[in-house]
């Protein structure tokens, strides 16, 4: 809210510089956000907290000042006016919904432009001028923070007003010259059974005042809160009055208002009060609340005197009364949030001081820290990721569901199952992620397109599943993109990225202790990846992940081209499959015994079946078996490659001898020969 | 034969100190002391002669090899060291090719800063939590006192799913998660994706929190004051100047929000504090008594503050970044600045 120091001193003598009292007000709790300067005046630009609705007004922040610095507040001398020449009654239907109602006739005024002085103050805090009457509602809602209306009271058909629901009515002009949709529980103003105003909101077109008006209706009142914020933003429309009966007006300022607005309007537009009606329903009753001293200091960290506590108070405006080791206040009516003790413990800091505080630190309970696991575990791979030389990303959560197709997803894939967001920020971006890839993806595309030639990312995120009942599950999930430099540079290894992307898994995998994983070309197969290029990740017969190559028509749908190789791996999975204990396995003390074996197998045979086949000839005594060269080209014959492996023997009690050994390897070689139809290269 | 064998001792150590490469020296070794050597020989016709004279020769034998054998060694290592010098004027490597590594990888920025906030807290005594993104309304809202209808909703634009649930707009509702499940005391930090809807160079629909709060008895705003003092001093550096001012928050009552003299202009005034010399950090306060009656605590018994801080916020104060959306772009030329 826009508060002019110039009017600001009407109400409080201070002589504080702009900058100052800006300060003052900043640590008190009304934040100046900005100031602007005119030539005789300076806009504070202040934001009001929704608790404190009574500051939206120049009285409101002058009293604020007031009580700050502990100097008087300057009230204007305001008349009352009691004529009553004619007839003027007010019903409440709901009286939930309007407390208090008060409504005044003022017959023959002189509509016109307003002088220039009131017409200024209104463009210096943001409202338009239009008229001397509607500013001058206008300049009492700033000045007072009471919203008034004026009708022209010869559009109206009677004296008689009727605040009710809008029901059966649900349309209604307002004076913006818009068509409003009413829902059936909108409180309206009535003229009898006309609707002549949105109450609280704004007026209608069919009773505005105009350059030709000669009698208005003057209305100042009390609207519940909740009914005003749920109609204006049922209609979308927040008004200056809006905005303060939603946050709460003063409900005993009604008829001070309106005496000021007439005070002003007789001075300016001439005419005479003729008619004035007050229906107020449930009079306010102030509510008195009791707190210890001990707990005021208790809660802020101080030790402040109770006498300056109980100043500190009434230069709020509350009524304070000493009653044991305590007090007993009684907030003004303006003050609508102060209901606890604890609101009027806040009040006292507030205006004690925060920065009088003495900052301290909390006496504490030891408790024993459990060990965070899933955070190691996450630690790690982070760790892992990085020196394998891939950087994190963080991806925003939204999917554009259309993106799903581009991975050549199935239509019954379950990541098309997406959580949906009623009001997404980009219309196509109406869902929750299920699945890390395409963003990630997107990354690439960017640096592509960026003139980047080489790029590794991971990002570790939670994706959105919906679940049949209840809040989404949310996994973490992580990807990994790898896209390999196609010109090798002087160190660069020529084999594809697929290869670096599984042996950075292969690293975490050692590092978690993992032992019992496995590379499975057959089982799951991803739409999004190269079919012979991909594979499932197993980990005790269980997937957790996939890796492999994009596929070529998912480059394509990208627009980009490349060795471009990713894994996607649920974490939470894997963090349940990861052994718990570590135990020491004493060294051998007899020595190994190595052995190389080369042999000519089918281009198609995998070198994990082979090795799986050696391995399965003496799992004890065959203890590594290691795979130093895959060969093909002359003179293996087409269609065949060359592996050599080196195997290691050894047996825990004793040396092996050469004739065992050779037993062995001639039995590996017999069963490659019958299982894989190997022939020994020699 | 004394003076046969003195003319062997002087003929090798002539041809000795004449050889001029190690295989000549080698081949000397050969000549002499090999198994069918000069020596060599001499020593086993030993056992022809008369066993008187047999030690006097003996010994005459065995000094005239050990003079050779030391000779040949001598020249040997000098033949070996100079060849070894040779081998090292010539043999080069290039040692300013670059090495073969692969580089780092990089930390985001925004887990760089929350990893610090975190140890921070962890050092205090805190423990890390986490709850749901996608957040029953209950939570997010009406259990933080702010209810439907309520102006404190327009202080954040929310994402909706249903009527009843939301994409969470802070970390404030696992504050309740966890209180309603245990009991004080309690001193508990929560980092998480949070999401409003606005998009502009200083907000992102998402972005990171960190939520704190302490339960306990006798609690009070001086130790909330305390406590992220050492965060501030933590993280920005120990001259950092926090200032402490009244605010609100619904599920906090008194709040504040904290301010630190900017990195900037260190307080002097400039675009980026919007020349009030003071930036904005985060938001905190005592926890309200309702949020303690929703949860089961007794209010007359327990006390607590809480704070939360956007920590895209942080980051971009501590390095000087003026665009949030840079967070989100994945440019390896940002990432790896980090």
């Amino acid at each position: 809210m826009k508060a002019s120091l110039k009017w600001l001193k009407e109400f409080v003598d201070f002589s504080l510089t702009p900058k100052e009292i800006a300060d003052t007000l900043t640590m008190a709790g009304l934040e100046v956000e900005g100031m602007e300067e005119f030539e005789d005046d300076t806009i504070l630009e202040i934001n009001v907290t929704p608790n404190r609705a009574d500051c939206l007004s120049i009285k409101g922040v002058a009293r604020e000042i007031s009580a700050i610095l502990g100097l008087p507040l300057k009230e204007p001398s305001i008349p009352v006016f009691e004529k009553e020449r004619e007839h003027l009654t007010v019903e409440i239907k709901e009286p939930q919904l309007c407390r208090r109602y008060a409504g005044r006739i003022i017959r023959d005024v002189k509509i016109a432009p307003p002088p220039q002085w009131l017409s200024r103050h209104l463009e210096l805090h943001g409202i338009r001028s239009l008229n001397n009457i509607v500013d001058i509602t206008n300049y009492v809602l700033l000045e007072m923070g009471q919203p008034l209306h004026a009708f022209d009271m010869d559009k109206l058909r009677g004296s008689h007003i009727v605040i009710k629901k809008a029901h059966p009515v649900n349309k209604f002009l307002t004076l913006d010259n818009e068509e409003r949709i009413l829902s059936k529980d909108m409180l309206l103003i009535w003229d009898r059974d006309v609707p002549i105003a949105i109450a609280g909101v704004m007026g209608g077109l069919n009773t505005e005042v105009t350059s030709s008006t000669v009698n208005i209706l003057l209305e100042s009142a009390y609207f519940h809160p909740i009914s005003i914020r749920r109609t204006s933003r049922a209609l979308n429309l927040s008004t200056e009055s809006s905005y303060r009966f939603e946050r709460g007006t003063d409900i005993e300022g009604i008829m001070l208002a309106l005496n000021r607005a007439t005070q002003m309007i007789l001075e300016i537009a001439g005419g005479d009060v003729t008619a004035t009606a007050d229906n107020y329903l449930e009079p306010f009753e102030p509510l008195p609340i009791s707190i210890k001293f001990k707990k005021i200091n208790d809660i802020l960290g101080i030790d402040i005197e109770p006498s300056l506590i109980e100043e500190l108070l009434r230069r709020l405006g509350f009524e304070v009364r000493r009653e044991g080791e305590g007090i007993v206040v009684i907030p003004p009516s303006f003050r609508q949030d102060i209901q606890r003790d604890i609101d009027v413990i806040e009040e006292i800091g507030r205006l004690y001081g925060y920065d009088k505080i003495p900052p301290t630190l909390p006496a504490v309970r030891i408790q024993p820290h459990t060990e965070d696991t899933k955070r190691n575990l996450i630690k790690t791979i982070r760790n892992s990721m990085r020196s394998a030389g891939y950087s994190e990303v963080i991806n925003y959560s939204f999917l554009n569901p259309s993106v799903l197709d581009k991975l050549r997803l199935s239509p019954d894939d379950p990541r098309r199952n997406v959580v949906k967001i009623r009001n997404p920020l980009k219309k196509e971006e109406d869902a929750l992620r299920t699945t890390l890839i395409p963003a990630i993806l997107d990354n690439v595309v960017l640096n592509i397109r960026r003139g980047e030639r080489s790029v590794r990312l991971f990002e570790l995120s939670r994706v959105f599943l919906p679940s049949a009942q209840g809040l989404p599950k949310e996994p973490l999930q992580m990807a990994a993109v790898y896209l390999k430099e196609r010109e090798p540079s002087l160190w660069h290894s020529r084999h594809e990225g697929f290869y670096d992307l599984k042996g950075t898994l292969e690293n975490i995998f050692l590092e978690l202790r993992i032992k019992d994983y496995s590379f499975l070309a057959t089982e799951l197969q991803e739409p999004y990846l190269h079919p012979g290029k991909s594979c499932a990740i197993k980990i005790n017969n269980q997937i957790v992940g996939s890796l492999g190559t994009l596929h070529p028509a998912v480059m394509e749908a990208l627009d980009i081209k490349g060795d471009i190789s990713l894994f996607g791996l649920d974490i939470d999975r894997l963090f349940l499959n990861i052994p718990s204990g570590l135990t020491y396995t004493p060294l051998p003390k007899h020595p190994y015994v190595e052995r190389d074996i080369s042999i000519i197998v089918s281009q198609d045979t995998p070198a994990g079946d082979v090795r799986a086949t050696i391995l399965s000839i003496d799992s004890q005594m065959i203890e590594s078996v290691n795979l130093f060269d895959v060969y093909t080209g002359a003179p293996i014959p087409e269609g065949k490659k060359s592996l050599a492996f080196s195997i290691r023997y050894r047996a825990g009690d004793r040396t092996l001898t050469n004739f065992e050994v050779n037993a062995m390897h001639s039995r590996i070689i017999k069963a490659l020969e019958d299982s894989l139809k190997a022939e020994l290269r020699t | 034969m004394i003076e046969d064998i003195l003319s062997i001792k002087d003929l090798a150590g002539e041809e000795i100190k004449k050889a001029n490469d190690l295989k000549t020296i080698q081949s000397l070794r050969i000549k002499y002391s090999g198994k069918k050597g000069i020596l060599t020989t001499k020593i086993k016709s030993l056992a022809l002669l008369p066993k008187k004279s047999r030690p006097q020769y003996g010994r005459i034998l065995n000094e005239v090899k050990n003079y050779i054998e030391t000779l040949l060694t001598e020249q040997e290592r000098f033949f070996r060291n100079s060849e070894l010098s040779d081998l090292l004027k010539t043999e080069r490597i290039d040692v300013t090719l670059p090495g073969n590594f692969i580089p780092y990888g990089h930390q985001h920025p925004l887990n760089m800063v929350l990893d610090k906030i975190i140890d921070v807290f962890l050092s205090l005594g805190f423990r890390i939590e986490e709850g749901p993104e996608v957040e029953l309304d209950y939570y997010n809202f009406e259990a933080l006192n702010i209810p439907r209808d309520h102006p404190a909703r327009d202080m954040q634009d929310t994402f909706y799913i249903t009527d009843d649930i939301v994409l969470r707009t802070h970390t404030s509702p696992v504050q309740v998660r966890v209180m309603e499940k245990q009991r004080p005391p309690m001193r508990v930090i929560v980092p998480g994706k949070v999401y409003r809807c606005d998009a502009d160079v200083s907000h992102t629909p998402m972005f990171h929190q960190i939520e704190g709060f302490m339960v306990d008895r006798h609690i009070s705003m001086g130790d909330l004051k305390g406590v992220l003092e050492v965060f501030a001093h933590a993280i920005f550096g120990a001259e950092t100047v926090v200032r402490f001012r009244p605010s609100f928050f619904p599920f906090t009552e008194p709040s504040a929000e904290v301010d630190i003299a900017c990195l900037i202009c260190r307080g002097r005034g400039c675009k980026i504090c919007k020349n009030s010399g003071w930036v904005e950090i985060l938001g905190a306060g005592m926890i309200n008594p309702r949020v303690f009656e929703v949860v089961g605590y007794d209010p007359d018994l327990y006390t607590g503050f809480a704070f939360g801080m956007g920590i895209e916020r942080i980051t971009m104060l501590k390095y000087g970044i003026d665009d949030i959306r840079v967070f989100f772009e994945s440019d390896r030329r940002f990432l790896e600045q980090f």
